[in-house]
């Protein structure tokens, strides 16, 4: 059973549940309400509106899902912070578990804040900025299957994803600087200014490099679907011929996220926090949250594009085989960023523009070779 | 009226507003939200077109790009709050 015939199930009943309580009470009522009644309970039941609410269900539970993941990886964020950096992490929140209750209590600090809007700030810029960052940062995860019968589909057919869902994973990556930017310069305050000018010039620069790589899997694959291109590893996983392009994959997705060797836009020792220095309260804690949800997403992205995704041996389920390697992917970047110093601005530049486009370059030449080559 | 109809005008109507409110904003980053809305609202109709490729360029290449309209509006143009602080 896959996700779709599971919430189409439940969406199936629910309707029925409600349509038989909705029609006993249309015929208690004058013939011109019931009529009425008849006809909403009609379209309620109706193919279109199961479809709708069925896609809907789904994306919630898709969504639910990567959440808790994502509290997962704040958590090994922090212990893992403090294995390297050698102290404990948080220990206290449910100190059986690990600490791991500690994020959800830190949320519930942050909502009872006070939220501040800066009088000289752009109010219009200031309220959007964080919806357009978390909105599309979470829609990112809609689209990421988990395996061939986890995703968001029409049909009950497995592997019937979003058409393009990489390529549209990958495009709204790319709206997250539109609104740091807009967040930075809405602040109206000099650091966050910089912090988003910062981040504007780093998201574009390694971008380039990021959908470069990411053309020569979409090359190798022949197809824009994840689920495509996780059957084209089937033999081998493209991490083994894309080497160069795996790299570049893996350093760009960190300077996207902005995590420690690239968090130049919230350079605590010179720019306060960066562009949301401004932003208190449950606001920077959904900033907070959103870097994480998109460092889950780039590990997902790195899993289904050089990891061979859902793919391993029988006795682990294939959904856990693809967590299993998104956090492999995440552990190596803690692992980066706690041992790592962070690079300057000039460093960060030359780096992305002269090392990383020609090696992204190149890799898409190797996989041009490969395919013309007749292998895949 | 069906459900594309309805869907039709409601995309069409809001990247036409925001095309209008592109040209009538005082602060020129109001309008470069405008624009990305515009852009959006396009991709939105290009997928009820069932053209998903184009759709999806169109937010990676244009709703992207963007983020540079906006530098360029903040570098290139004078902001009036800045001058009315220094008086």
């Amino acid at each position: 059973m896959n996700l779709f015939e599971f919430c189409h199930g439940i969406i199936h009943w629910l309707v029925d549940l409600v349509n038989n309580l909705w029609y006993w009470l249309g015929d208690f009522l004058p013939w011109y309400f019931g009529d009425l009644f008849t006809a909403i309970g009609d379209f309620a039941a109706s193919e279109g509106h199961l479809l709708f609410m069925t896609v809907l269900v789904e994306s919630v539970v898709i969504i639910v899902v990567a959440l808790i993941n994502v509290l997962n990886f704040l958590w090994i964020f922090r212990k893992l912070s403090g294995r390297i950096l050698d102290f404990y992490g948080p220990y206290y929140v449910g100190y059986r578990i690990g600490g791991w209750l500690q994020n959800l209590a830190d949320g519930v600090k942050l909502f009872t804040k006070e939220i501040i809007t800066p009088t000289k700030a752009d109010r219009l810029g200031f309220l959007l900025a964080p919806v357009i960052f978390v909105g599309s940062s979470v829609t990112i995860l809609a689209v990421i299957p988990l395996s061939a019968n986890f995703g968001l589909s029409t049909t009950s057919e497995p592997g019937e994803y979003v058409s393009a869902g990489a390529l549209f994973a990958l495009a709204a990556f790319s709206i997250a600087p539109f609104a740091i930017l807009l967040a930075g310069w809405s602040s109206n305050n000099k650091y966050t200014l910089i912090g988003g000018m910062r981040s504007a010039a780093q998201m574009m620069s390694y971008e380039i490099p990021l959908l470069l790589a990411a053309a020569s899997v979409f090359l190798l694959a022949g197809s824009f679907n994840f689920v495509d291109i996780v059957d084209a590893q089937h033999d081998m996983w493209f991490f083994i011929p894309l080497f160069i392009g795996f790299v570049v994959f893996l350093i760009c997705l960190i300077a996207e996220v902005e995590i420690i060797p690239f968090d130049l836009p919230e350079a605590e020792a010179e720019l306060v926090e960066g562009w949301t220095t401004e932003y208190g309260g449950m606001r920077f804690g959904l900033f907070y949250m959103t870097t994480a949800v998109r460092s889950y997403a780039g590990g997902a992205l790195a899993t289904a594009f050089f990891l061979g995704g859902w793919q391993g041996p029988w006795f682990v389920p294939d959904e856990i085989w693809f967590l299993i390697k998104a956090y492999i992917v995440y552990t190596v970047f803690m692992w980066l960023t706690w041992s790592v110093p962070r690079v300057r601005i000039d460093q960060m530049l030359v780096f992305g523009w002269r090392r990383l486009l020609p090696l992204a370059v190149l890799n898409l030449l190797i996989a041009a070779a490969l395919k013309s080559g007749g292998w895949l | 009226m069906t459900w594309e109809m309805f869907v039709f005008l409601f995309l069409a109507a809001s990247a036409l507003m925001s095309a209008l409110w592109v040209i009538s904003a005082k602060e020129i980053v109001h309008s470069v939200i405008g624009m990305a809305t515009c852009f959006i609202a396009i991709a939105c109709l290009f997928i009820m077109l069932n053209a998903e490729f184009v759709a999806i360029v169109q937010l990676l290449v244009y709703v992207g790009a963007v983020t540079i309209v906006i530098l360029f509006g903040i570098m290139l143009t004078k902001r009036e709050i800045m001058e009315s602080e220094r008086k």
